[in-house]
């Protein structure tokens, strides 16, 4: 039960709270942190400018300097017990910056390298009579990026339904196997992409029941997406408030109909999101389609019968060739590709923001 | 949270009092075991596959590592690249657990509100990038750096053995191998451990500084005991993720159907994913599928013990009881 305030009341604890005594800082403990960040900082700049050192060797010579730094000014300002403060900062700032720079580095490739294959023939043209000496003007990648959509299209339509039906039967039926339901979902989204590959591959490709098709490809997709469907449906059903759902059964609604009618309203945009993370996590996944679709330089449209290009496919056909038109086109598949990753991760962080309304 | 929790023996009554409702419960239910019906399917058709190799192969399957379907017999065995995608597996842990640890404190205790929120969100689009995009990169932006840092490292530390090269070629290493594992493993680790410190009730760690406590000390007998079982948990599951996966490796890794023990910036080495991915393009019959189809199962055994020994203690630890 939530314990009304009265609101001047809570402006004050948490105002009160805000003051933490302990942690005030002095004008010395500021002057020695810049003089520790600035005197390293100096000597690298100038190891860089004035010496011939590689420049990994500067990176390696420029964190110990660091901390050295920074201890320094610990035992300045706090004493001994400073140092081992210093060294955790220092390294905390160090992998946040790292992680920052593979980031961007990763952005800044795609961006450059993907740049130059962009054109609209790339965009809209398949990439029949193309080898991968033929230049950069010819072919495109129309073809894959239509496999990539029909794969997962396919794939949400499988996994979707059943990732929200465990979810309701997590949060909603609530039967005795809950915890056992749980557990191998989790299990099931450790299972390597590849494995997902070989397992519709060695029950229905070899055994005839279907081609190497689009089709087999959205079911390999599906076993990797469910996972992540079903759990963070799970999430999202678990925040509906229970007066909701008491609600709906004391005015006589059946069980079936309050999670139909009133449940999955209520989570709506919660369960929009589960499916873009899950179709997200499948996007980009190679192996498995390796397997199960195949690749093909021509555009497929028919999920039964031929193999079909994707992206994934795409890039790994053309990465390591010895002709740069083919990496180029590598990295111009990469970018689309990242363009759609990047649409549906903004989507779903711009719904997560307000889970029920 | 909600305040009145249904009792589940209200729910059952609830259920079964109407015919419409026995059919949906049933549907759900049954849908709801789909998950175990697709693990013990992989379990059971790919063993099926391992069955025949064993007969022919025996446990050299297993103990000898060598891919030639020429000779004759055939001497076929994937020790190595199990071995391999274990050490793999390691030098990314060995890089990924400090620097999520180290994240998660910064995220947690030290950065300001927007940073923090900027950073999570840096994290979280990592996790989002595609593997074969992480590959592509790797294949031709951390190459040459990698190069250059392992020829350091054999320049100043080769007298230790870990870091002995002798053929001066320093691409397709396990390093490299297992440093764009450890940039897939940190989102991962780092999401858990985050939410774990998170977690610490902030009137213990208040208490704890204004007691005097350091920054250390804090960590070290307040936050880090209280999310001990969470961070384990973390690590497994990044490990897990890090046995499975195939495509970024298959780019920045020589395989070679030896085992290279330890010589972890030496050229070639193995890995039970890129060899199925590598050898199915041009496998030469059905017995080559066959090999794979086995190994694959190998594969799966090993990433679904981690996996399940990795949420049976993040779940213990509360992280997934709400």
């Amino acid at each position: 039960m939530t314990t009304t305030f009265d609101p001047a009341t809570i402006e004050v604890l948490q105002q009160q709270k805000k003051t933490h005594p302990w942690r005030k800082r002095t004008t010395k403990f500021d002057v020695s942190v810049a003089i520790a960040v600035a005197v390293p900082l100096a000597i690298v700049i100038a190891l860089f400018l004035f010496s011939d050192f590689p420049g990994a060797l500067i990176m390696a010579i420029y964190l110990p300097l660091q901390m050295f730094a920074s201890g320094c000014a610990a035992v300045a300002t706090k004493g001994k017990r400073g140092i081992l403060d210093s060294v955790i900062i220092v390294n905390a700032v160090g992998a946040s910056v790292f992680s920052f720079v593979v980031l961007l580095s990763v952005a800044w490739s795609l961006i450059s390298h993907g740049l130059k294959a962009l054109s609209i023939p790339f965009l809209t043209q398949n990439s029949t009579y193309i080898s991968p000496s033929t230049p950069l003007e010819y072919g495109g990648m129309a073809h894959a990026a239509l496999g990539t959509l029909l794969i997962v299209t396919i794939s949400a339509l499988i996994a979707v339904p059943i990732g929200i039906a465990t979810a309701i039967y997590i949060t909603e039926v609530r039967g005795k196997a809950v915890p056992y339901v749980r557990f191998f979902v989790q299990s099931m989204s450790g299972v390597p992409s590849v494995v997902a590959g070989l397992f519709i591959l060695t029950t229905l490709i070899l055994t005839g029941a279907i081609n190497t098709s689009a089709f087999a490809g959205g079911l390999a997709y599906a076993v990797l997406m469910l996972p992540t469907v079903a759990r963070t449906a799970e999430e999202v059903l678990r925040l509906v408030p229970d007066d909701l759902r008491t609600g709906a059964l004391a005015l006589g609604s059946t069980r079936a109909r309050t999670v139909l009618q009133v449940v999955i309203p209520a989570a709506k945009t919660g369960i929009v999101t589960a499916i873009i993370l899950g179709i997200a996590r499948v996007i980009g996944e190679t192996a498995p389609l390796l397997m199960t679709s195949g690749k093909n330089d021509a555009t497929v449209t028919n999920p039964f019968s031929d193999p079909i290009s994707t992206l994934p496919v795409s890039i790994f056909e053309n990465v390591a060739q010895p002709y740069p038109d083919a990496v180029t086109r590598a990295w111009g598949a990469a970018l689309i590709l990242m363009v759609m990753v990047a649409i549906l991760f903004t989507a779903a962080r711009l719904l997560g923001r307000n889970k029920i309304k | 949270m909600a305040n009145i929790d249904l009792e589940q023996r209200d729910l059952q009554a609830a259920a079964t009092s109407h015919r419409g409702d026995r059919i949906f419960n049933r549907s759900i239910t049954a849908a709801a075991f789909v998950s175990l019906v697709i693990l013990a399917g992989i379990a059971i058709f790919l063993g099926a596959q391992a069955v025949p190799v064993f007969q022919q192969l025996g446990f050299g399957f297993l103990t000898s590592t060598a891919w030639d379907l020429n000779s004759d017999p055939i001497s076929v065995g994937i020790f190595g690249m199990l071995y391999g995608s274990i050490l793999l597996a390691l030098i990314a842990l060995v890089i990924a657990v400090p620097a999520s640890l180290l994240l998660s404190i910064f995220i947690v205790f030290l950065a300001p509100k927007k940073l923090a929120s900027i950073l999570t969100n840096a994290i979280d689009l990592m996790a989002a990038i595609p593997s074969v995009i992480l590959g592509l990169w790797a294949f031709y932006m951390l190459n040459p750096q990698a190069a250059e840092w392992q020829s350091l490292l054999h320049d100043y530390l080769g007298w230790i053995p870990l870091f002995q090269n002798d053929s001066g070629n320093f691409l397709g290493t396990p390093f490299i191998g297992g440093f764009i594992l450890a940039i897939m493993v940190i989102p991962i680790t780092t999401s858990v451990t985050r939410e774990v410190l998170a977690r610490t009730p902030p009137e213990l760690v208040n208490a704890a500084e204004s007691l005097g406590c350091s920054l250390w000390t804090m960590l070290r007998y307040v936050a880090l005991p209280y999310g001990r079982g969470g961070i384990v948990g973390g690590i497994m599951l990044g490990l897990g993720r890090a046995l499975g996966e195939t495509i970024a490796v298959f780019f920045v890794l020589k395989l070679i159907y030896d085992t290279n023990w330890y010589h972890v910036i030496e050229s070639g080495g193995g890995s039970v994913a890129t060899l199925i991915v590598s050898r199915f393009g041009e496998a030469s019959g059905p017995f080559e599928v066959q090999l794979l189809l086995a190994a694959g199962f190998f594969l799966f055994l090993m990433t679904l013990i981690v996996n399940m020994i990795a949420n049976l203690i993040v779940s213990r630890t509360g992280r997934l009881k709400k």
